[in-house]
């Protein structure tokens, strides 16, 4: 008895921990069904106010909405963010394999681009699509065939043909990196949920953007060039004070007070009874800085800090009447692109009050290189303007000395360091960076606003939200339909037993799909394909071995004795067919691309959890109901 | 509950009928190959997939008069599901030259009726968008207001204010959208699905899935060599070219011939293939497996007898299995809904030749081999 208890708590052990994994799933879904009773008052409304709307958009329209409310209201966010992931094709969304044109690249990066130049280009790149080779290196060929030094077009004379490709390949594998950083911050701001940007070899990037496919705004995400500007940073004590101001339209008070300086100091006073107040009070009484905190108490520095979850409530504040009563109309706000991680893991973006216009823009930076100051030994960022720049970056930073500047790509901060003096060469040098990275990414900002990354789209697949539910109701009935087929056949054909194999058939799936959510793998409709499949599977080893339990005991074994010989002959052929399935699964997990590797998980997870299932769980049914003297037959 | 059991059946004998059928049916198979050609999907070919779902039912053959109408060649279009779904497929990446022309003569009137006699230069053109780059900001700024609600993709280059260019996507897909929605102003779509695949992608997948498959024969041939003599493996991995063959064959021949069943070869048919291959040499190695116990028991009598009795002591468990296993393939058939159909189909057709394959390719070949070679095999 002891070895059954032994095997008893294992199993349930195992039960149990697959259960706990996939709870936050099973909330999840409750908590969709809460949201779309509530959405069915919304959805009267919608129709009402546009009756020309059709149906299908309508129901287009409240799976996104039903989708962003899951996402982000925080008493569904848990369960939301912890469920099963599922893959791009159950979701909806987007998939993109995006590559740069090194064509195009090159064309830009040209000195003195003529027809030449032109001509032997368009010819590389029809030879790169069917040779595959790199357009640089084809290029290269060609002009050395022409007997045209690669020095004629760039770089510099001295420069050696060799060097020069080399460093033009660094170019393209640079301009990766630069649209990684673009297409990454643009998503981010759109707020897609678990999006996806990944390298692929030196030139390809994959995009995944799942959720809510807004298909006009994700192409946007991807056209264009990104925007530098440089703007300047408001000086503290007027900043404060008109914070202070919306902060107190906020509460309902409408105090002018004449000068910023009084109301700085008035505050700093009342800053320190604030601390006397409660959180609520505060909250009421403050509403602005309740969200924005301010990172110095003081006020030397204005900028404050916002969560990640508050930055709606910040826009819609911003936009009261109110408010835009008091805001002059040359300033904004606007964020890191980086948040901060606090002690309690959550993501607090820095927010700066600038000018709404930008004092210069991208277009004017030649270069930038990220280094290692050799007095300091602190990362530093060097960077260089051409000679319009130049000019207008010795005025700006001769008349803003001790003033902070911001470095804004596409609208978000990359950093703002304060201007020691003026600049008069268009070369400066801009430190604070905390680490090499940090360095490294101003770099790839600086170039991102001047040179382009020209990048095309190889693939894109886009399902939408419909097609993806549709998918997880056919996936789920078919696993339905499929495991009662199953289980009838086997308690048809093999009785008691056959009822033994059925309940460990829902153990195998069971423990199956809680590992795949303990090890956050991503379900995708092959995946579901391969549970089904899995389950037909499943059952194999189960006949196997009741066949051959079958025929022991028609050579006159005790039942006891078949079922062990039975188990123990059957054992290698299971073993064998087990993993030949096994090392296909794994090939196709290397070939495959995201649904198929869904497919080649399940397959995989669903062989070794079966095993587990058929040979030690009905072993231990077998054996519990021996020792218990029960009856057992075989069909 | 007893099938097949106490089964007596001179299967080796018999053999010649299983070598005609099975040489009736790869010739079948590759005949139709030669002639049919195989039907590749897009995720092979490259090319343009759109399924869209209208709220009301819509006719097939109107759709596709009016796609036809716009000139670009052989586009696809069959229903999607039901009767309200339309899923239109093409090769092409972009758009071609007199589409091209006849497209951007339209850009230009609508601009051109908004301001007469407009200054504009197309400073960039690619295979799926144009770019025109004005006098200032200002006229940049309404004709892509105007070209929006026109029903093109129009987007400024830049945020910037002193932006003056436009860039308008001139995509197949945006096209066919275009044109239906006009069309079918009384009866509005939503885009479903939405594919483009690049010929580059396409060839490189083509490449990897022929490397799979060939690994994954490999592989098996390997491990079968270990478990028994290379005789078998090699009969094993014959089977199962066998297999995947004879289940193209089915795929080309039934191409076109049930409406709405789509059995093209796409990424997901080609992972059934080697679904197919790592499951269905489970039969062969039962039958194997049977066969070598046989001979350890039976030294004395002839190799053609004891196949015979392996064969048929293992015919219940070989049924079965392939059953409980086609079952669950059956209900993904009927109830997987259309994104998995050839795949569903692919395992189907795969497991039955498999099975079939197995028991009597496999074996057979081992037998002639073994009678051929005069040794005594060795397992």
């Amino acid at each position: 008895m002891k070895e059954l208890r032994f095997r008893i708590i294992m199993i349930a052990g195992a039960i149990a921990l697959s259960l706990y994994l996939l709870y936050p799933t099973y909330q999840d879904s409750r908590n969709e069904k809460e949201v779309v009773a509530k959405l069915s008052t919304y959805e009267t409304k919608i129709k009402k106010s546009n009756p020309a709307i059709s149906a299908i958009e309508l129901k287009e329209k409240i799976t996104s909405i039903k989708d962003s409310i899951l996402v982000n209201t925080p008493e569904y966010k848990s369960a939301r963010e912890k469920r099963m992931k599922l893959g791009l094709d159950l979701q909806g969304g987007m998939y993109l394999v995006m590559e740069v044109n090194t064509a195009k690249l090159l064309e830009k990066l040209a000195k003195d681009p003529d027809d030449q130049f032109r001509q032997i280009l368009i010819k590389a790149e029809a030879d790169s699509k069917m040779t595959d080779e790199n357009v640089v290196t084809i290029f290269a060929r060609y002009l050395k065939a022409q007997n045209i030094r690669m020095s004629r077009y760039f770089g510099s004379i001295r420069e050696e043909d060799d060097d020069i490709a080399r460093k033009l390949e660094q170019q393209e594998t640079d301009a990766v990196t630069r649209a990684i950083e673009i297409i990454s911050n643009r998503v981010n701001q759109y707020g897609v949920s678990e999006p996806s940007i990944q390298k692929q070899g030196s030139r390809r990037i994959i995009v995944e953007l799942p959720g809510i496919a807004r298909q006009e705004e994700a192409k946007r995400l991807l056209q264009g060039q990104a925007l530098l500007e440089f703007k300047m940073v408001k000086e503290p004590d007027f900043a404060i004070g008109i914070m202070n101001k919306i902060d107190e339209a906020l509460a309902g008070l409408n105090k002018f007070d004449s000068s910023a300086v009084k109301s700085v100091a008035a505050k700093t006073d009342t800053a320190a009874k604030d601390e006397k107040l409660t959180a609520e009070q505060f909250a009421k009484e403050h509403p602005f800085f309740n969200l924005a905190r301010l990172i110095d108490a003081q006020g030397r520095v204005a900028d404050a800090f916002v969560k990640e979850s508050d930055r709606d409530q910040i826009s819609a504040m911003l936009q009261t009447p109110e408010v835009k009563n008091v805001m002059p109309d040359n300033v904004e706000f606007a964020y890191d692109a980086k948040p901060e991680i606090g002690d309690d893991g959550v993501k607090y973006y820095r927010m700066y009050m600038v000018n709404k216009e930008a004092e210069l823009t991208g277009g004017v930076i030649v270069d930038a290189q990220a280094n290692i100051d050799p007095n300091t030994s602190a990362p530093e960022v060097t960077m260089q303007m051409n000679n319009e720049g130049a000019r207008e970056w010795a005025r700006i930073t001769g008349a803003n000395v001790q003033k902070r500047c911001a470095v804004i790509l596409d609208g978000q901060v990359y950093t703002a360091p304060t201007i020691e003096g003026k600049i008069p060469s268009g070369s400066s040098r801009i430190t604070g960076s905390a680490n090499m990275e940090e360095a490294k990414l101003l770099e790839i900002v600086l170039k991102a606003g001047a040179l382009p990354a020209p990048i095309e789209t190889l693939e894109q697949r886009t399902i939408g939200p419909s097609l993806g539910q549709d998918s997880v109701n056919k996936g789920l009935m078919s696993t339905i339909f499929g495991y009662l087929a199953i289980a009838v056949f086997m308690i048809f054909y093999y009785k008691k037993s056959g009822s033994f194999s059925a309940f460990s058939l829902m153990v195998t799936i069971l423990l199956l799909v809680g590992v795949l959510a303990g090890f956050g793998a991503t379900l995708t409709l092959p995946g579901i394909a391969g549970i089904i499949l899995t389950m037909g599977m499943a059952v194999d080893a189960n006949i196997i071995i009741f066949e051959r339990i079958r025929e022991e005991m028609v050579t006159g074994k005790t039942i006891k004795a078949a079922i062990d010989s039975g188990f123990k002959l059957s054992f290698s052929a299971i073993f064998d067919s087990n993993i030949t399935t096994f090392f296909t699964g794994l090939i196709l997990y290397q070939f495959g691309s995201g649904p198929i590797q869904g497919f080649a998980l399940t397959l995989m997870i669903g062989l070794v959890t079966s095993l587990f299932a058929q040979l030690v769980l009905v072993r231990l049914i077998f054996d519990f109901m021996i020792t218990k003297g029960f009856k057992i037959n075989v069909g | 509950m007893r099938l097949f059991d106490n089964l007596h059946i001179d299967f080796m004998g018999k053999r010649t009928t299983f070598y005609i059928l099975s040489s009736a049916l790869l010739l079948l198979g590759l005949l139709a190959i030669i002639f049919k050609g195989v039907q590749f999907g897009i995720d092979f070919k490259g090319g343009s997939e759109i399924a869209l779902q209208f709220e009301k039912p819509v006719e097939i053959e109107k759709v596709r008069n009016e796609v036809d109408k716009l000139g670009l060649g052989n586009v696809e279009v069959k229903t999607f599901g039901d009767a309200t779904g339309v899923l239109l497929r093409t090769e092409l990446q972009e758009l071609p030259k007199n589409v091209l022309l006849k497209v951007r003569t339209n850009i230009e009137s609508v601009m051109t009726n908004v301001y007469p006699g407009v200054a504009m230069t197309i400073t960039d053109s690619s295979t799926s968008s144009l770019t025109y780059t004005f006098s200032d900001p200002q006229t940049a700024s309404v004709i892509n207001n105007r070209l929006n609600e026109a029903g093109y993709q129009s987007e400024k280059v830049s945020e910037e204010e002193t932006n003056t260019s436009i860039s308008v996507r001139l995509g197949i897909a945006d096209l066919i959208k275009e044109d239906l929605s006009e069309k079918y102003a009384d009866n509005p779509f939503v885009v479903q699905k939405e594919d483009r695949v690049g010929p580059k992608v396409g060839k490189e997948l083509k490449r990897d899935a022929l490397l799979a498959i060939m690994l994954s024969l490999i592989v098996i041939l390997v491990y079968l060599g270990f478990r028994f003599k290379f005789t078998f493996a090699l009969g094993a991995v014959l089977a199962l070219f066998h297999d995947v063959l004879i289940t193209v064959g089915v795929f080309v021949v039934l191409y076109g011939v049930i409406p709405g069943f789509n059995l093209e070869i796409s990424v997901s048919v080609v992972a059934a293939f080697l679904t197919l291959i790592g499951y269905s040499i489970n039969d062969t190695v039962i039958v194997f497996d049977r066969v070598r116990e046989q001979i350890k028991i039976h030294k004395t009598l002839p190799l053609e007898e004891n196949m015979n009795l392996a064969i048929n002591r293992t015919m219940s468990r070989t049924i079965i299995t392939v059953f409980t296993t086609l079952l669950s393939i059956i209900i993904l058939l009927i109830f997987g809904g259309e994104v998995l159909r050839g795949f569903a189909f692919a395992l189907f057709i795969g497991m039955i030749t498999g099975t079939y394959s197995s028991v009597f390719v496999a074996s057979s070949f081992v037998l002639e081999y073994a009678k051929r070679a005069g040794s005594k095999v060795q397992f």
